[in-house]
C-alpha cells in the first residue's frame, strides 16, 4: 500500500471526524433529559406612529424536558395596550364628535348635557353616560381611550407513542376585559424513512366569550341610535396536515396545509363606518357587521438550509377565506454566526393581501345598507413589509441574551379617489409600527 | 513535570471483566481539587467523567448529559441489540434503505477510514468473527471458511450513496471500531455545551480532556495491557484525546503460531506482528483511537506507518 503523502491519514481522519463530530449535533441534542428548566423569557415594546397604540408585552416560557421524547411546556404572556384606535370612521374637514363604548369605568365630563350633536346636526340624547371624544379636522378618527390588558396562559405535554409517533397535547386560556377564549390542540407527528420524513396531523378547538364595553352593538345600526345588545360568543376548529422533509443533510422542508372554521361574533364592537353622502360630507355612522362564519384555508411552506455554521430559513404563505380575502407572505431570516457565541439574524417580511368583498372604506348615504360591512383596515387591500435586526450572544454560564428591532410599515392599496368634501384627505394613512424586544433564555 | 492533578487508571484490559454492562446508574463523588468523578458503565467499559466546579448540580447535569449520550449512541449502535439501528440495517437483506443524519456521517467517516487505510480499516469485516473465535485455544478455522467468509467483506461493495444505504444479503454493519471514542467526543461536546471548565471523559481508557483544572495538567497513566496494573506511562493532558487500540488476551495459538484478534479484512486472516498495544495522542478521541486501529493493522509496520505520519504515539510490543 502506497502511502500518497507523510501526514495525510491523520489529516484525512481529521477533517472526517470534525464533519462527523459536526453533522448530527443538533439532532442528538434534543433527546437529553435535563433535571432542569429550560426558561425562554422576554420583554416586547410595540409602538404604532402618530399616537396610535402601543403595547408592553412580557412572556415567560418554560419547558422541561423529562427524558425519551417527553416534556411539558408553560407559556404566561401579559399584555398592556393603551392608546388610539382608528374607530373606522373616514377623516374630515370638520371635527367629529364620537362616543367611547360606555362602560362604568367611563364617566362623561360632569356638567355636560347628556345629549350631543352629529355632524349631520342632529340632537341625540345619550342612553347611558358615556365618554365623548372629538376628532380634529383631516385627523383619523381615533378611539383614544383604548386600553386593554390581556392575561393568557398555554400548557402543552408531549411524549412518544411507541418508537415512531409523537403525541402533543396542549390547552390555553385568555382573558381581557371583554374577551375570554379556551382552547384545546392535540397534534399526533409519525416519522418515517428513518426520521428523514415526518408526518403530522393537528386539531385544535376554541371557544370565546365576547363581552363588549357598553354591550355589543346590533351590527349594520346607525351609531347615532346606540342599539346595543348583550354578549356574543364564537367557536372555532381547525385541522392541519404537515409533512416534514430532510432533503439533504443541509435542506430540511416543512409542508403544512391547514383548515379552519369559525362560527359565531366575528365582528369588531368598536368599529364604525361613515356614511358619506355625494358631496363627500359624513351624515352618519354605522356600526360594522361581518358574516358569522369564516373558513380559511392556508398552504405554508418553510425551508431551513444550512450554509457552514449559517442558517437560511425561507416561509411562504398562502392564505385563503371565504370572505374573499387572499393573502400571501414571504418570510426571510438569515442567522449569521459571528464567533462561537454571538449571532445576527437579519429578518424581511413582505406581506400582501386583496380586501374582503364587505369591505368598504365608507357608505354611500344614497345605497341601501348592505347586510354586511366593514371598514377595518386590517380587512382592506394592502401591502406590509418588515425590517428587522436581531442580535444574540452567549453569556459564559450558557444562557442567551438577545435583542430584536423591528419595523413595520403597512401602505393600503386601492383606495377610492377621494371627492367633494373628502378631497385633501388621506383617506386610509396605513400604519408604521416599530417592535424592541430583549429576551433572555436561560435554564434553573 | 507539572504535578499530577489525579491519576487516572486507564484500562485496556480490565473492562471486558468489569461489569456485565446492564446497569445505568450514574455515581458522583466529590474529590479532592474541587473535582467532581462521576462514573458508570456503557459500552462494555468503566466509564468516567472527572469535572472540576464547585457546583455539585452542574457537575451532576454534566456527567448526566454526558452518560445520557453514550448510553444513547450504544442502544443506536449496538449489534447486541434487536432494536438498534445498526441491527435494523444488518436485517435490511439487500434492500435500500434512507438512514439518518447521524448514522449517514458514521458511514462517511467509516468509508474515509476504508479508502485511507487502502481497505485495511472496514466496518463489514466483523463477519470473520463467524470463522474467527480468540478463546485462547488452537481452533484456527479452514482456509476454504474464511474465504467462504471474505465474500461477504467489504466497504467497496456496500452501496453508500448518502441518505441512501443498501447492505447486500449476508453482509453486516459493525461500528464497534469507532463507537466508543465517536461517544467520548460526543459526550465531551455535550459538557462542553453547557460548561466552559476543565473536564476530562474517559471511557474505558479512550478519553479526551478540555481544559486543565487549576492544579495543573490531568496526569494519565496508561496501564500496561497485561495483568499487572502497573502503569507504563503517565503522561499530562490539557488539551486532546487519547486512544489505545490493544491486542490483549484475545488470540489464538496453534503451532507455536500466535494468531492475534486484529484481522486483516482483506485476507481475513490476523494481522501479523501487530504491537501489543497502541497508545496515538490527537486533536479529537475519534481521530486518535482510528490512527491506533490503523497502526494495530499494519502489523510490524505499525510504528514505521505513525512515524510517518507524524503522529504521537507509545507503542508496546
Amino acid at each position: 500500500m502506497q502511502l500518497k503523502k507523510p501526514g495525510s491519514v491523520p489529516t484525512a481522519l481529521m477533517a472526517a471526524s470534525c464533519a462527523l463530530l459536526g453533522a448530527s449535533t443538533a439532532k442528538a441534542d434534543d433527546s437529553y433529559e435535563s433535571d432542569d428548566w429550560q426558561v425562554d423569557s422576554a420583554l416586547l415594546y410595540y409602538k404604532e406612529d402618530q399616537q396610535r397604540v402601543q403595547a408592553i408585552e412580557p412572556v415567560v416560557s418554560l419547558k422541561r424536558d423529562f427524558g425519551d421524547d417527553r416534556s411539558l411546556g408553560v407559556k404566561l404572556t401579559y399584555d398592556s395596550l393603551s392608546g388610539g384606535s382608528p374607530n373606522g370612521a373616514l377623516p374630515s374637514h370638520s371635527p367629529q364628535t364620537f362616543a367611547t363604548p360606555s362602560g362604568a369605568s367611563l364617566q362623561a365630563p360632569s356638567g355636560e348635557p347628556q345629549t350631543y350633536t352629529t355632524s349631520s346636526g342632529r340632537v341625540v340624547a345619550l342612553l347611558e353616560k358615556v365618554t365623548l371624544y372629538t376628532t380634529e379636522p383631516g385627523q383619523l378618527p381615533l378611539d383614544p381611550n383604548f386600553h386593554d390588558q390581556r392575561v393568557a396562559f398555554s400548557t402543552s405535554w408531549q411524549q412518544r407513542l411507541g418508537e415512531q409517533m409523537r403525541l402533543s397535547v396542549g390547552g390555553d386560556l385568555s382573558h381581557e376585559q371583554d374577551f375570554m377564549s379556551a382552547g384545546l390542540n392535540a397534534a399526533l407527528a409519525r416519522d418515517f424513512n428513518n426520521k428523514n420524513t415526518t408526518l403530522s396531523f393537528g386539531t385544535n378547538l376554541e371557544a370565546d366569550a365576547i363581552r363588549p364595553i357598553g354591550g355589543a352593538p346590533v351590527g349594520g345600526t346607525d351609531y347615532t341610535q346606540l342599539q346595543k345588545g348583550g354578549n356574543e360568543s364564537k367557536t372555532v376548529g381547525g385541522v392541519l396536515f404537515g409533512v416534514t422533509q430532510v432533503l439533504s443533510r443541509r435542506w430540511l422542508a416543512q409542508l403544512n396545509y391547514s383548515y379552519d372554521a369559525s362560527h359565531g361574533y366575528q365582528t369588531d364592537p368598536y368599529k364604525l363606518l361613515s356614511v358619506i353622502d355625494a358631496g363627500g360630507n359624513a351624515v352618519g355612522y354605522r356600526f360594522e357587521n361581518r358574516p358569522d362564519n369564516r373558513t380559511r384555508q392556508s398552504v405554508f411552506l418553510e425551508n431551513k438550509l444550512a450554509l457552514g455554521r449559517d442558517v437560511l430559513d425561507l416561509s411562504l404563505r398562502h392564505m385563503k377565506d371565504n370572505w374573499g380575502i387572499k393573502s400571501q407572505t414571504a418570510d426571510l431570516r438569515y442567522r449569521l454566526e459571528l464567533g462561537n457565541a454571538m449571532y445576527i439574524e437579519p429578518h424581511a417580511r413582505y406581506y400582501k393581501q386583496n380586501a374582503a368583498s364587505f369591505y368598504n372604506l365608507y357608505l354611500n348615504a344614497a345605497d341601501p345598507a348592505p347586510d354586511v360591512m366593514s371598514a377595518d383596515p386590517r380587512l382592506g387591500a394592502f401591502d406590509a413589509m418588515t425590517y428587522g435586526l436581531k442580535l444574540g450572544m452567549t453569556l459564559a454560564d450558557k444562557s442567551e441574551v438577545s435583542i430584536r428591532l423591528e419595523q413595520y410599515r403597512q401602505n393600503a392599496r386601492d383606495v377610492p379617489a377621494a371627492f367633494g368634501q373628502l378631497q385633501g384627505l388621506d383617506l386610509n394613512p396605513g400604519l408604521k409600527s416599530f417592535i424592541f424586544q430583549v429576551g433572555w433564555r436561560f435554564s434553573f | 513535570m507539572t504535578p499530577a492533578s489525579r491519576a487516572i487508571p486507564v484500562s485496556t484490559a480490565g473492562a471486558r471483566s468489569a461489569r456485565n454492562g446492564a446497569s445505568s446508574e450514574l455515581r458522583i463523588t466529590q474529590q479532592q481539587n474541587g473535582i467532581y468523578a462521576a462514573t458508570f458503565f456503557a459500552m462494555a467499559s468503566p466509564c468516567e467523567i472527572l469535572i472540576e466546579t464547585r457546583d455539585a448540580k452542574l457537575a451532576r447535569r454534566a456527567a448526566q448529559a454526558a452518560a445520557d449520550e453514550a448510553w444513547r449512541i450504544e442502544r443506536k449502535y449496538s449489534r447486541y441489540r434487536e432494536d438498534s439501528v445498526l441491527s435494523g440495517l444488518n436485517r435490511s437483506n439487500g434492500a435500500s434503505v434512507v438512514v439518518d443524519d447521524e448514522t449517514a456521517a458514521l458511514l462517511d467517516f467509516a468509508e474515509c477510514c476504508f479508502v485511507v487505510s487502502d481497505g485495511l480499516f472496514d466496518v463489514t469485516s466483523g463477519i470473520l468473527r463467524r470463522v474467527w473465535t480468540f478463546d485462547g485455544s488452537d481452533r484456527v478455522p479452514a482456509p476454504a471458511d474464511v474465504d467462504a467468509c471474505r465474500a461477504f467483506v467489504g466497504f467497496q461493495r456496500l452501496l453508500w450513496k448518502r441518505p441512501l444505504l443498501n447492505v447486500p444479503a449476508g453482509m453486516e454493519l459493525d461500528f464497534g471500531g469507532i463507537c466508543k471514542e465517536y461517544a467520548v467526543d460526543r459526550a465531551l461536546a455535550a459538557i462542553t455545551a453547557r460548561f466552559s471548565g476543565a473536564v476530562l471523559v474517559n471511557f474505558g481508557g479512550d478519553l479526551c480532556a478540555s481544559g486543565a483544572p487549576a492544579a495543573g495538567p490531568w496526569s494519565v497513566g496508561v496501564e500496561r495491557p497485561d495483568s499487572d496494573r502497573e502503569a507504563r506511562l503517565l503522561l499530562d493532558l490539557t488539551q486532546g484525546a487519547l486512544a489505545t487500540s490493544g491486542d490483549t488476551h484475545r488470540f489464538l495459538m496453534r503451532d507455536g503460531v500466535r494468531y492475534g484478534h486484529i484481522l486483516d479484512p482483506r485476507t481475513g486472516w490476523p494481522v501479523k506482528d501487530a504491537p501489543r498495544s497502541v497508545t496515538v495522542a490527537a486533536g479529537g478521541c475519534t481521530q486518535a483511537g482510528m490512527l491506533s486501529s490503523l497502526a494495530m493493522l499494519r502489523g510490524s509496520e505499525a510504528e514505521r506507518f505513525l512515524t510517518e505520519e507524524g503522529v504521537k504515539f507509545w507503542c508496546l510490543r
